[in-house]
């Protein structure tokens, strides 16, 4: 029994693969499964909304209304106001399963947002903003859109599907938040398409009404001009499309349909 | 605020760090593998086994418990991968050239310290691996990973 | 009649070989692995662990990565020149959240 000095073969316990190279294979082979697990989703959910008419949904939610919901005083002009537009608008959408009612919500960000029973919710700040009838007839014709489309449901039942997706990937801390990233960038293009056909809906409520549809982008425009910037990685990164491509599509489809880009606009009465 | 100024916060600072984290921490990867099969050269012929029975003509002089120890960390841009690798389970290969340097860099500390002290061999080796926690995370985190060598150092006469 | 063995080497946790002897040894051999479980795994584990159990899955990957690193080992006695690794031993030590290393390490020997 003798001692003879060897040395074993060099990098035996490292695999030979490059760092770049598992992290390209990584990246992109998450992106793929996340991007397949969010289309399953949306597709199952898709599904599921088949069996739930839009009368079950208007007999489940008639009278709901959100908690959190802060409400401004009931006296306020602006209200009432748009509680009749709301009620002259629905009247170009005459097979409407849904009984709309509006509320408005004290808060600063301008915002308008459709919820299950037909309950629309402009908030304070966007009633602020608005310059014409036409400008927030518009904003509501477009919530008109979601109702139809159902967006404003199958927002929901994403939301609760993607609810307990972020749930599962908690689990794994560092790379589920990856995964989470890739989900949330695959849903946002769903929620683009959706903005783009509630759009059209809505220009197509607004000549009902008025004859023609100038204003209709007037929202937008004043949204690039506050605060957002235009780039198209801010485009990729948002839930709607960017304002400047917005309004050209909703000129594009005005002029598809030969409604007047132009006409005499209603003031607001406050 | 400018929404190009909160992008470059969002991810422009993390995507630079990823970067400085790679190529430095690639760097001094490879600098260490190169020190270690320097001073492992300097080393070769010094008898390090892991069983305590000697050959019949080995006379044991004296003996000693010597150890040698290191904690390292996983650069950022590794550890960015090695989570990503949890998801799907499977070989986490970044962790392993750490791993690899820790333990041979362990095994060195040890080896030198029994050669500068006139020791001949070190019999009964034993080598440990445990994981320092990170305290700011609730103890979920990683600090480092320390490899603990340990043996009998013996003098032959 | 000699049992098939799973290695091409001789591995032992005992000092010597029984029956053989030592003719020559070389030095320390080291073979790791660090794996990661998937997230599947884990949930399906999260379940078990309500019943408890045995946890069919990590037990496989345990055991996979334990080979993996035997097979490493034994390639580094190898390429030494032994044939034979004594005194094995198994360390597992979780190094990072949800990965652990498995790791085997012994001494390269020559018997006769």
């Amino acid at each position: 029994m003798k001692f003879i000095a060897r040395k074993p073969r060099e990098g035996i316990n490292v695999s030979d693969v490059h760092p770049l190279t598992e992290a390209g294979t990584l990246v992109f082979g998450l992106s793929v499964i996340f991007a397949a697990i969010v289309l399953v989703l949306v597709f199952f959910v898709d599904l599921v909304l088949t069996f739930v008419s839009s009368e079950t949904e208007v007999r489940i939610f008639s009278t709901w209304i959100p908690d959190d919901l802060i409400s401004t005083e009931a006296d306020d002009v602006r209200e009432s106001e748009t509680r009749a537009l709301v009620e002259r608008l629905a009247r170009h959408w005459p097979d409407s399963p849904y009984k709309f009612r509006l509320e408005v919500s004290a808060s600063e960000t301008p915002n308008a947002m459709a919820l299950p029973g037909g309950l629309i919710i402009v908030t304070t700040a966007l009633l602020d903003r608005v310059g014409t009838e036409n400008e927030l007839a518009f904003v509501l014709g477009h919530e008109f859109g979601h109702f139809r489309n159902r967006d404003h449901i199958r927002q929901l039942g994403r939301g609760v599907a993607l609810g307990i997706l972020f749930a599962a990937l908690r689990f794994s801390k560092g790379g589920g938040s990856f995964g989470i990233g890739i989900a949330d960038l695959t849903m946002r293009g769903f929620s683009r398409k959706q903005e783009s056909d509630a759009d059209s809906f809505g220009l197509e409520i607004v000549y009902a009404e008025y004859g023609h549809v100038d204003e209709s982008w007037r929202f937008f425009d004043r949204m690039i001009r506050d605060d957002y910037g235009n780039s198209d990685l801010v485009t990729y990164f948002s839930t709607h499309p960017s304002g400047g491509d917005r309004i050209e599509n909703l000129k594009f489809h005005a002029r598809q349909h030969g409604w007047p880009l132009t006409g005499p606009t209603t003031p607001l009465t406050w | 605020m400018s929404i190009y100024f909160e992008l470059f916060v969002n991810f422009g600072i993390p995507l630079l760090v990823l970067m400085v984290a790679y190529f430095v921490g690639n760097a001094i990867e490879k600098k260490h593998f190169r020190e270690i099969r320097a001073r492992e050269e300097k080393v070769h012929g010094f008898p390090v086994i892991s069983f305590a029975t000697l050959p019949p003509d080995w006379r044991v002089g004296s003996a000693e418990l010597v150890t040698g120890s290191v904690v390292v960390s996983l650069d950022y841009f590794k550890r960015i991968i090695a989570g990503l690798r949890g998801l799907i389970g499977g070989r986490v290969k970044t962790y392993e050239p750490l791993l690899d340097r820790a333990r041979r860099e362990a095994v060195l500390r040890m080896t030198e310290d029994a050669k500068a002290r006139g020791y001949d061999a070190v019999i009964n080796v034993r080598l440990e691996t445990s994981r320092l926690a990170n305290a700011r995370k609730d103890g979920r985190g990683t600090a480092g990973v320390e490899m603990l060598a340990f043996g009998t150092a013996i003098t032959l006469t | 009649m000699s049992p098939e063995s799973r290695y091409p080497i001789i591995l032992s946790n005992t000092e010597t070989i029984p029956g053989k002897q030592i003719a020559e040894f070389y030095g320390l051999v080291t073979g790791n692995t660090v794996r990661a479980k998937h997230i599947g795994r884990d949930i399906m584990a999260g379940f078990k662990n309500i019943v408890g159990g045995e946890l069919k899955g990590y037990t496989e990957l345990l055991q996979d990565s334990r080979r993996e690193a035997t097979e490493r080992m034994v390639e580094q006695a190898q390429s030494m020149g032994a044939n034979a690794v004594v005194n094995v031993r198994y360390a597992t030590s979780s190094i990072a959240q949800g990965a652990a290393e498995l790791f085997a390490y012994g001494t390269a020997v020559r018997v006769a």
